[in-house]
Order: structure tokens, then sequence, then C-alpha cells
């Protein structure tokens, strides 16, 4: 059985509690598990913040009003933190500030290089996604399993645009 | 439904969330990449399992009534170019936008700079949309599920769908166990990933 105090689960088991949250998602909040939106919720408020303006666009209007779709999925990309620090915590795992990986994949062990990009990664994942309507999860997990055809062209552009950077822009981890 | 009531249900539902990706190790950096360089399997395995699942699900709650699908439009020149820039970034960021926050709770430090381009991203995404949605990337077809171009009910294409996955996870797994692909130290960082694979230098034949 696995427990909440082991390091690791197969991908089997925490691939199926993920799939369960769709229950939750479908017959409590009546959407599908997403994450990209909340990063235009977060940063349309923030950007508010500086320029008032930006509420006068009815797709930023849309994203930070107080929905609970909205702020449904801001509140489960903050327990997503919580949840893996505590998952961390029970199993005693203990990590580096940065992945050991980065100094092989970027040829670099300079963390101001993987800070810069990092930056521009997020970047382009979120305006990509915006631009897609969905990312890993809203097309994804919940698009392919709702069969839909967008969210498969989408899933395949993922992949196709992830390999080809992985392979061409970094260097083998 | 009030707003307080979702914020509670979403803050225990990621709570689930982020654990699941702690604990198959599908957040960390050296699992994204090394998927992305096709040597580590871990991520399609968890992926490919939750959406056999969600099928399921969808399938029974859809097949009996007690909830309506929610597909996105396919917006094909939107879904390409999004999917290949948000591509990108996850290559490089090492996480997508859900894992992000994952990272963020175990302490990874690079995971903040990825949060903060990420907010970047969706708000410059906020200034530029309205001018976007005018040009190629607003065509599309509308809310399209296969069944229904099939003439199926959904149901029965989703348990397909999920006994198509559950082969491929199975030969995959057949062809590559997870346990050897956390390694020992049950961390997606194999350092000897590479040099395990790829034949040593001395062994390749002089010409």
């Amino acid at each position: 059985m696995p427990s909440l105090f082991d390091k690791a689960w197969s991908p089997y088991v925490a691939g199926i509690v993920i799939g369960l949250l769709q229950i939750p998602a479908f017959l409590l909040i009546e959407t599908a598990l997403g994450a990209s939106s909340s990063y235009v919720t977060v940063g349309g408020l923030l950007a508010a913040l500086v320029d008032p303006s930006v509420t006068g666009i009815d797709y930023v209007a849309r994203h930070i009003a107080a929905t609970a779709k909205n702020w449904w999925q801001v509140a489960l990309v903050v327990g997503v933190a919580l949840g893996a620090f505590l998952s961390m915590k029970l199993s005693g795992a203990a990590r580096q500030p940065i992945s050991p990986i980065w100094a092989r994949a970027l040829g670099s062990p300079s963390p101001a290089r993987r800070y810069a990009v990092a930056f521009a990664a997020g970047f382009l994942m979120l305006f990509g996604a915006r631009i897609a309507d969905g990312c890993t999860s809203g097309h994804g997990l919940s698009g392919v399993a709702q069969l839909a055809v967008g969210s498969t062209v989408a899933v395949a552009a993922m992949f196709a645009g992830g390999i080809a950077a992985a392979m061409l822009m970094l260097r083998r981890v | 439904m009030s707003l307080a009531f979702a914020i509670l249900v979403g803050l225990l539902m990621g709570l689930v969330f982020g654990f699941a990706l702690e604990k198959s190790r599908v957040f960390e950096p050296g699992v994204i990449v090394g998927q992305m360089q096709l040597r580590n399997f871990i991520m399609l395995k968890v992926f490919l399992t939750a959406v056999a699942t969600g099928a399921v699900v969808l399938a029974a709650l859809n097949g009996f009534g007690l909830v309506k699908l929610q597909p996105k439009a396919a917006l094909y020149a939107a879904d390409i170019v999004g999917g290949l820039i948000l591509g990108v970034g996850i290559a490089l960021a090492g996480a997508c936008p859900g894992t992000t926050l994952a990272q963020i709770g175990v302490g990874y430090r690079d995971a903040l700079f990825t949060l903060a381009g990420g907010l970047a991203g969706a708000v410059a995404y906020g200034y530029a949309q309205p001018a976007l949605s005018k040009t190629f990337l607003a065509s599309g077809a509308g809310k399209l599920v296969f069944t229904d171009l099939l003439g199926l009910p959904y149901w029965i294409g989703a348990l397909t769908l999920a006994v198509v996955l559950v082969a491929i996870l199975v030969s995959l797994e057949a062809w590559l166990p997870w346990r050897e692909e956390l390694g020992p130290d049950v961390d997606g960082d194999r350092p000897d990933a590479g040099a395990r694979r790829a034949p040593p230098a001395h062994a390749v034949p002089a010409e």
C-alpha cells in the first residue's frame, strides 16, 4: 500500500489520484481540472495595481472577476504548493535550492543564468498556454480525457515544442 | 455556490494534486526535461494514467447524466502555435504551469522566477489578446469532440480511450520499469542515465 510517508509512489498510483480529482472538479465546481488561467487572475490583479486601465480589457476583466471558477483555480495552485511541501516533509526528502540537472542542461552552474532562463521559460509557457487556451492540465489531463479535438492537437504541439527545445537548446541531463 | 466554498474545495484539491505530483516525482525538472529528451518516461506514465482515469470517471458521470462535458473550443491555429510555445517553455522551465507551484513548495528557488515569468507572460497576453483575437489565431471549429464526429455516445469513446491507454502503459512499464527510472535514491535526477544507455566511448569501434 502506498503510504503518505513514502519517498515515491508509482506513477500509476499518482496518476489515478490526479485523474480522480476530475470528480470534485466536475461535480462541485462544474469545470475541468486546469491551472494556467489562474496566472491571468493573479497577474491581472497585480498589473492593475500599476496600470488600472488593464481591467478595461474584457479578457482580463473576466479572469479577475470574483467568480467561483476563477478563485477555485487560484486556490488549487496554492494548494499544489502546500501539498508538495507537505509530501516532502512527511517523506523526509531534502532538495538543493536548484536541481543539479540545470548545471548540466545549461552547461553552467551559475544560478543567475538559471534564474534568467527560468523567467524567460515561464513567460513563454504562459504566453503560449493563453494563446492555446489551456496547458498540460486543461488541454492535457482534461481535454484529452473529454476527447476534445482541439485539446488533442494542442497536446501534440506541446510535446513537439518541448522535445525540439529540450533536444536543441538543452544538453543531455 | 459561495466563493468561500469554491476556495476551500480548490485548496483541498490542490493539496491532493501537489501531494501526488511530489510523490510521483513528475514535478522534478530532471523528470520533465528527461521526458522531453526521451530518456525518462515517468511524466508520460503519470500523464496517461491520469487521462485514462479521468476518461473512466467522466464516462460514468456523463453517461449517467450527472455532469455536462466542458470541452474547450477547437482553435487549430491557436492550439498549434500556443502549444508549440508552451512546449518550449515547459522544456526550458523543467515545469508546466501547475508543477511550477509544486517546485516552489519543495523549495526550488528558480521556480520563483518561472512563476514571475509566468505571471508576466499571462499579463502580456492579456494586453495582446484584443489584437490577437482579430487574427488567424481566433479561427476554429467550435467545441468538437471525437465521438460526436463518429456519431457515438461519449462514454463509449472514453472507455475505448482508457483501454488503449492502459495497453500503452502496460507496454511502457514492461519496457522501462518505473523503479528503475526513478533510481535508487528515488529521485528523477539520474546523472548516470545518459551514460548507462549510450555505449561507452571505448566500445565504439574505430573506423
